[in-house]
């Protein structure tokens, strides 16, 4: 039925693909021998594609990028997860049919085109409600988390400015919640970044402290994505709770399918969900809004009322049945991956410390173990992240834009200055192997010991000499 | 409740082979392996499964899944198949010989 395909026939497929849209130069026309492929799959032949044939008029294609490079590019091993996931095949088979024929408008009320769409949108949103414990009608899709985060604490923060105007959030957040934050506070507002610990959990008494009687927003995100950290939910909701007119926003992108999450248990008023952190497609994120008791905010989007007028626009339907069908599968696959990608996290880390010694775990033990960000002492960040070139890793200090700051989160858990240059954050998902773990470990292993025997800092180390009582001389 | 009758055993062997088959004709090597892995450990669990209601069930979810599968399959060839760093079989390290000068 389905032979495995060879690549070169793949790209072939490709080639007959993308003529349109290659240039052409006059050469000789090459016969069958020198062809790579021997035939396409049985599948090909039926429809009418277009295979370069005699009367081209010896017009050569150029191949595309693609092509040439496919078989000898070798792509590098992806444990970046924490930026962003594979689209599951599953979800972009959900997704086709609303790119190719079912393309309707979902907001049009009067044909077929319209209702389907509908009806698609409808069940993602029950998808996506399902896996959070939420009410259909709760739910909101937007164009992402980034976009939910502004709605809701923009949105709530300004809505209820005339009596409150004290927002609560924390130093580890993602950058478009501490960025909303520092317009808000343009605007006027109070806002309190509360510290956490030394494990990246914060801590409920300083919570407690740090609400106000004109408190509107607390704003801690559930699993942060550069240390894993798994926060307090459901003792920060009870919190939240207690005291009248304080709602309690969650950033969720990544915890959303991969920790169990329940809204009512756990007193979330306000959740962002990010589509491309589920294994869906990248562009768009849903936003939970409660209606009992109801949450008010104040809309960023002027238009036709969509959403329950909290986002207006044409929903993108693919994309959202995208989303819903990977929550949908996240769901039915939360327990399985979970254990598995323990098992991964557990492996890569018991492989590198058995290995190499003085490597730091940044951000507590229980965190998401898909997430694990370690600092290796001595050793540069950025040599580390150029030797190892076959592994997609992110380092967790921000030196490969521009600036030189290490990463805010790793300052606010009080790692020391080095330390924070010198991590990696390593991903692990649904998708990673046994055999790519092991690679990474030997990679890092290898690489880590070269770089110390060429430091002197290390040589130093070994000799038993203290770094910090060193007094270095000016020159 | 599904709507297929109680799935006879060769009936349940036809269709694992028929997935695995699907799995292994991707050509990305990251879905190619979670696949194969996924339906080997789910057929497994049918053949221990001794509720007839919940065998049932699992066939017919296995079955929608099937066709998903096939045109996932399909899709991935069409674009995808780079090999991935860890595919490839490591060059052994190139043994350079001093020369006597």
């Amino acid at each position: 039925m389905l032979a495995r395909v060879s690549r070169t026939v793949a790209r072939r497929a490709n080639v007959t693909r993308t003529l349109c849209g290659s240039r052409r130069s006059f050469v000789q026309p090459s016969g069958a021998d020198r062809a790579s492929v021997v035939d396409v799959p049985s599948t090909y032949q039926e429809e009418n594609h277009f295979a370069p044939s005699p009367d081209m008029l010896g017009f050569k294609l150029e191949a595309p990028q693609r092509d040439s490079s496919a078989t000898e590019q070798v792509r590098p091993i992806y444990l970046d997860l924490q930026a962003t996931t594979p689209v599951d095949p599953r979800v972009l088979d959900a997704m086709l049919p609303y790119f190719t024929d079912q393309y309707g408008n979902p907001h049009s009320r009067t044909h077929a085109y319209g209702w389907e769409a509908e009806k698609a949108v409808e069940v993602a949103r029950k998808n996506v409600a399902d896996i959070i414990g939420a009410d259909t009608k709760d739910i909101v899709f937007t164009s992402g988390a980034t976009e939910t985060n502004n709605m809701a604490i923009k949105g709530v923060a300004r809505f209820h400015k005339e009596k409150k105007r004290h927002v609560i959030t924390t130093q580890t957040e993602h950058k478009c919640v501490l960025d909303s934050c520092r317009k808000l506070s343009e605007e006027g507002f109070d806002i309190t970044y509360l510290p956490v610990q030394k494990n990246g959990v914060i801590d409920l008494a300083e919570l407690e402290a740090a609400i106000r009687p004109d408190t509107s927003l607390i704003s801690i995100m559930a699993v942060n994505n550069e240390t894993g950290v798994i926060q307090p939910l459901k003792e920060i909701g009870a919190i939240a709770r207690k005291h009248r007119g304080v709602y309690f926003h969650t950033d969720a992108a990544q915890a959303v399918g991969k920790i169990p999450l329940d809204v009512n248990e756990m007193n979330i008023d306000l959740m962002s969900i990010s589509g491309h952190k589920l294994y869906g497609p990248k562009g768009v994120g849903a936003a939970y809004v409660r209606r009992r008791p109801r949450v008010r905010l104040e809309p960023i989007l002027s238009g036709g009322g969509q959403e329950r007028g909290l986002r207006s626009g044409t929903l993108p339907t693919a994309l959202v049945v995208g989303l819903g069908e990977a929550a949908r599968i996240a769901q039915k696959e939360m327990a399985r991956d979970h254990a598995r990608i323990k098992l991964l996290s557990d492996r890569l880390i018991q492989g590198i410390n058995a290995e190499v010694e003085q490597v730091v775990r940044n951000g507590d033990e229980n965190g998401y173990p898909g997430c694990v960000n370690l600092s290796f002492s001595y050793v540069e960040g950025e040599s580390l992240l150029m030797a190892l070139k076959e592994i997609a890793l992110s380092s967790g200090s921000a030196c490969t834009s521009a600036s030189l700051e290490p990463s805010y989160v790793l300052r606010a858990l009080g790692a020391a200055e080095d330390m924070a240059h010198s991590s990696l954050r390593f991903g692990i998902g649904r998708f990673t192997t046994e055999a790519e773990i092991d690679f990474v470990v030997k990679r890092i292993v290898a690489t880590v010991h070269r770089l110390r025997e060429m430091s002197p800092l290390w040589e130093m180390v070994q000799e038993g000499i203290d770094i910090n009582s060193i007094n270095w001389s000016q020159h | 409740m599904s709507s297929v009758a109680a799935p006879s055993k060769q009936a349940i062997k036809s269709l694992y082979h028929n997935m695995l088959r699907s799995s292994q004709s991707f050509s990305s090597y990251n879905f190619r392996e979670y696949f194969e892995r996924r339906t080997k450990e789910t057929f497994r669990a049918m053949q221990n499964e001794s509720d007839p209601n919940k065998l049932r069930d699992m066939y017919a979810d296995a079955l929608k899944e099937s066709t998903s599968l096939r045109r996932g399959a399909i899709v991935n060839q069409l674009y995808g198949g780079w090999k991935v760093a860890v595919e490839v079989p490591e060059k052994p390290e190139e043994i350079l010989e001093r020369g006597n000068n």
